[in-house]
């Protein structure tokens, strides 16, 4: 029986993963379980790597490229007619995918983290029974046990995804032709990432959603312009408004649907159909349940705040837990957790998780958005600057977008930022250093911000929350 | 003869030093007057960053396309060969000038500060007489802020006129020069030289020290080497220009092994540097100090004479804008009777090559001097997913910091866009980060900016990702 581990880790994703490089760098014998079989060799790297964050983003950046080579170079005199290689640029998806993928096998073998390729199961708080790929049984004894199974595509009753007409995120990143008509069952993040990729190549974009607005959870503001500019884009968007069913047939998909608050069907024929309504926590088969580990309603497994279940030595990390679905967050509590676990003060900032969506323009986020504060009853300000006052934006031929700063009315604190623009995740990531400090929006605005950059911007927008902006 | 203008604060000259001033003081209720010779936005705007970073834009854009018309795209981007029209580029940079000129006006008006345009010289400490085009203007101020700027060296054996040229002429040519001849491989230099050769001019840097941007440590140069290696650009390092050719059409060089040498250029562009403006404006009269070639000031932008400030590129360096401009909004609120004072720990500087250059804080060796033991963490880009999906895996993150407490000391980067990550660097800098600060951040994914916490990770001894 291999073992005895200190760190048994179930899924190989960016929770995963991470948790067993940091336990094994910290000196615990560790163990990391993945089921995921990409040519009948294990691939780790969970969602992110194989099939959500790094694929999307190649074809987001390949397809982007492709566009200002199109529609935007003629006015910078640049005189090209592009055509689409989609083979070609899914090779250029692929290796990136593959060599992430491989890099994570090669970290563990540097960091001396035990790689299994099969399905875990929790048998006991100390012990994991391991099914490989051809069904041989064996147990792995462990200290603790690290959930980091991650998440999965949130099904839509009426709707039977067959990864052929009618895809998940998976099935649109290897479509091997542009649909002519692409509709897309959500306005979040995902949906309008993997729609923005296919309406550059070509498709012509309808995405629908349930509620009355777009990226639900962003700030309203920034929903609102991202509404505006992708609608300019060319996406078609159908608001508060619910799909009942969806049927593949001889030429593509009908989609029938139905005003949220209740009203006439419509239907709607399209070539591909991409179900993007959220997802959810993964913990089929893993026998959390059974071995005591509280769930709650969603599914999520339940933690203290700190990675620790109800149950002494099973912790948890990621997208099966509760907080935000993104791969960093994932990250950050993997690190936490294993440092917990040696003893260490792991400890993982809720406040501040930034967020990103890389349609083009980008939009990011950290903190509060003004919603939320209405809701708590906090006292704020804010300050907003444009992208058409910023020097850089028009040396590089952009003029989309602005960025908001939020800071508590008292004190200055920094409590929340907003940017939709070019290169909105880069520029978020010094107001979430700032808001780590506790920075003021004067703190920022003191700050020197090199030019010409897009940084720019945030320095004038945390000006704008004192009144004083000098660009506009 | 013109009435006299009478106000509280008088600045001379409208680049980002300058213009800046004038709109903070005006958004505190100063009564300021603003002199400019030339156009609104000084260097900054008319002749320097804002036009070479258009240019520098579309000639990257036009270059990647060529690239992939050669069959060479990773993306699956197919096409035929893309064709420049120069003059449409050169319009649209034009247009972004005038727009930004435009846009400065109108600021200083929002502001309340008219511009007196001509001229400006001292007749003495309070009193400047400037020449308009209706004739002098006596404008008499209680406070007078000089922002004069600075303006390109010019090698006597090198007279600027006909093919040579300085960085103002090279941001408006209208035809592509077949070949072209770069003396000075500073950031100006280089910026200018490789847009021109994405342009499909063939480009020869000639530098008279041991390498190019002698100014940043060599480790960080050295991806921007690669680059110009591949971009065909020829570096003749430690080779001195000596003059033009007589028919005017080649640059005459020593190499460093001493031989002449003819280059071929049908422009010369001469880029050893730039000298703050302080003749012709009357510092005879007013007899300020002066720090070597610069004007001498305190860490409130004070000069020798009471009641006369200094800011931007005239008072030294780092000469670059946002210097000016952080210098000129606290002159503004010290003026107003605000207690500031200059306490920047970091002025991040940029080099907009290919791929870019930032540096915030203390390279290796500077932090050596001031802590006797360091540590660094570099994480390369080939290992950062944002970047790979990009194309753009060649260079690195690096964090410089002491070694005992881990205060982060200098913070630097070579890659494609980290100029936008500057700013991240300098506020860890100005908040005194330590690397546990930055490796507790949580970073975004997939971001370049994951390679800057790496690189704190990998400082403290514990990288994720390599
Ligand atoms: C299209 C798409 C785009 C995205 N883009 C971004 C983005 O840009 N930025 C971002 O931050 N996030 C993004 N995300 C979300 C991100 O992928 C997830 O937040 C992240 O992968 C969560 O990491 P995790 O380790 O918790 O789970 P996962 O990555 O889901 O990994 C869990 C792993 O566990 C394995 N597993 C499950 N059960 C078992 C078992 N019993 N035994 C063995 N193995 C098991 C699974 O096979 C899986 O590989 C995106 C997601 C999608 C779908
Ligand atoms: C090609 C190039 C690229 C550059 N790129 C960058 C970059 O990317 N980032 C960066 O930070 N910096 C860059 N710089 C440097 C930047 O332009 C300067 O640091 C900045 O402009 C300095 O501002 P200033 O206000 O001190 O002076 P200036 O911008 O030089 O402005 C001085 C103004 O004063 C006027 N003036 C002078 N004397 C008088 C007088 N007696 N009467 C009336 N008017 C007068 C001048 O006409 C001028 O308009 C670049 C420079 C060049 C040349």
């Amino acid at each position: 029986m291999p073992g005895p581990y200190d760190v048994v880790v179930i899924g190989g994703g960016p929770g995963g993963y991470n948790a067993a490089i940091r336990a094994a760098q910290l000196g615990l014998k560790t163990a990391c379980i993945e089921k995921r079989a990409v040519k009948d060799a294990v691939a780790f790297g969970g969602t992110c790597l194989n099939v959500g964050c790094i694929p999307s983003k190649a074809l987001l950046f390949a397809s982007e490229r492709f566009e200002d080579a199109s529609k935007h170079f003629a006015s910078i005199g640049i005189k090209v007619t592009p055509e689409i290689d989609l083979p070609g640029m899914m090779g250029h998806k692929e290796r990136t995918v593959d060599q992430l993928v491989k890099g994570v096998s090669f970290l563990f073998k540097k960091n001396k983290v035990d790689p299994y390729f099969g399905t875990g199961r929790i048998v006991s708080a100390t012990q994991v029974e391991l099914t490989g790929p051809d069904g041989t049984k064996e147990t792995l004894e462990t200290k603790n046990i690290i959930i980091a199974t991650g998440s999965e595509v949130m099904p839509l009753p009426g709707v039977t995804v067959d990864e052929k007409v009618i895809v998940s995120s998976t099935g649109i990143l290897s479509l091997s032709e542009v649909p002519k008509r692409l509709t897309v069952i959500g306005a979040g993040i995902i949906g309008l990432e993997l729609g923005s990729v296919w309406r550059r190549l070509g498709a012509e974009v309808t995405v629908i959603e349930y509620l009355d607005r777009i990226v639900p959870g962003v700030d309203g503001d920034v929903a609102k312009e991202f509404q505006k500019i992708l609608t300019r884009q060319g996406i078609k968007f159908k608001l508060a408004t619910k799909v009942t069913k969806a049927e593949p047939g001889a030429s593509g998909v009908t989609v029938t649907m139905e005003p949220a608050a209740g009203g006439a069907a419509e239907t709607l024929e399209t070539d591909i159909l991409l179900v993007c309504i959220g997802r959810r926590p993964f913990i089929e088969g893993l026998g959390a349940k059974e071995a005591g580990v509280a769930i709650d309603k969603r599914g999520r497994v339940e933690t203290d705040g700190h990675g620790r279940t109800n149950v002494p030595g099973i912790w948890v990390v990621g997208d099966v837990t509760t907080g935000p679905m993104l791969a960093h967050k994932a990250e950050d509590e993997a690190m936490a957790v294993a440092e917990l676990i040696a003893g260490k003060a792991g400890h993982v900032n809720y406040d501040v998780i930034p967020s990103v969506v890389y349609t083009h323009p980008e939009v990011a986020s950290v903190g509060k958005t003004e919603d939320e504060l209405k809701a708590a009853g906090v006292a704020y300000k804010t300050g907003k600057f444009p992208f058409t006052a910023n020097a850089r934006a028009k040396t590089v031929a952009e003029k989309d977008g602005f960025v908001k700063i939020i800071a508590d009315a008292k004190t200055d604190r920094v409590l929340g930022c907003h940017i939709i623009g070019p290169e909105a995740g880069n520029l978020i990531m010094e107001v979430a250093v700032a808001m780590e400090f506790g920075a003021s929006s004067e703190d920022i605005a003191r700050t020197c911000h090199p030019h010409p950059t897009l940084t720019e911007g945030v320095r004038q927008a945390a000006l704008g929350v004192d009144n004083r902006i000098m660009q506009m | 003869m013109k009435k006299d203008m009478i106000c509280k604060l008088l600045i001379i000259g409208t680049g980002p030093g300058g213009y800046i001033a004038a709109i903070r003081a005006g958004q505190l209720g100063i009564d300021t007057v603003i002199v400019e010779a030339k156009k609104a936005g000084g260097t900054c705007l008319n002749v320097g960053c804002i036009p070479s970073k258009a240019l520098i834009h579309a000639a990257e854009e036009y270059e990647k396309v060529l690239h992939y018309a050669e069959g060479k795209s990773p993306l699956g981007i197919g096409l035929a060969a893309p064709t420049l029209d120069l003059g449409r580029t050169i319009a649209w940079k034009d247009d972004i000038v005038r727009r930004l000129n435009n846009g400065v006006a109108g600021l200083l008006k929002k502001a309340k500060v008219p511009v007196v345009h001509g001229w400006a010289r001292f007749k003495d400490g309070k009193t400047v007489e400037v020449e308009t085009e209706t004739g002098p203007q006596i404008v008499r101020a209680e406070t007078v802020i000089i922002a004069t700027g600075s303006a390109p060296i010019e090698l006597p054996f090198l007279p600027f006129g006909g093919n040579v040229i300085s960085s103002t002429e090279a941001l408006a040519l209208k035809t592509l020069p077949a070949t072209m001849a770069v003396v000075g491989g500073g950031y100006i230099g280089l910026e200018l030289g490789i847009a021109f050769a994405k342009l499909g001019t063939k480009v020869t840097v000639v530098e008279a020290e041991s390498r190019v941007l002698p100014l940043y440590d060599a480790e960080l140069t050295r991806p921007v080497m690669k680059r110009l290696a591949d971009l065909g650009v020829a570096v003749l390092t430690g080779a001195k220009a000596k003059g033009v050719s007589a028919k005017g059409d080649a640059l005459l060089i020593s190499t460093a092994d001493g031989a002449d040498e003819k280059i071929a250029a049908e422009k010369i562009l001469v880029t050893v540097g730039r000298k703050p403006v302080t003749e012709g404006w009357g510092l005879e009269e007013i007899d300020l100090d002066m720090a070597g070639r610069f004007i001498k000031i305190d860490d409130q932008c004070r000069t020798s004479m009471r009641g006369i400030y200094a800011i931007g590129d005239v008072t030294g360096e780092p000469m670059l804008a946002h210097r000016a401009m952080a210098q000129g909004e606290m002159v503004a609120e010290i003026v107003a009777g605000h207690k500031r004072s200059w306490d920047k720990r970091c002025i991040p500087a940029i080099c907009f090559t290919d791929p870019e250059i930032v540096s915030a804080g203390l390279s290796p060796d500077e932090a050596r001097k001031v802590s006797p033991e360091i540590k660094i963490g570099q994480f390369p880009f080939s290992a950062n997913g944002r970047a790979m999906t990009k194309l753009a895996e060649d260079g690195w993150v690096r964090v410089v910091a002491r070694a005992d407490n881990h205060l982060v000391l200098g913070i630097q980067a070579v890659g494609v866009g980290v100029s936008e990550l500057s700013t991240s660097f300098g506020l860890a800098i100005e908040m005194g980060a330590r690397l546990e600060d930055i490796a507790g951040t949580i970073h975004a994914h997939p971001t370049q900016g994951e390679g800057f916490q790496e690189a704190a990770l990998k400082a403290l001894g514990h990288a994720l990702h390599i």
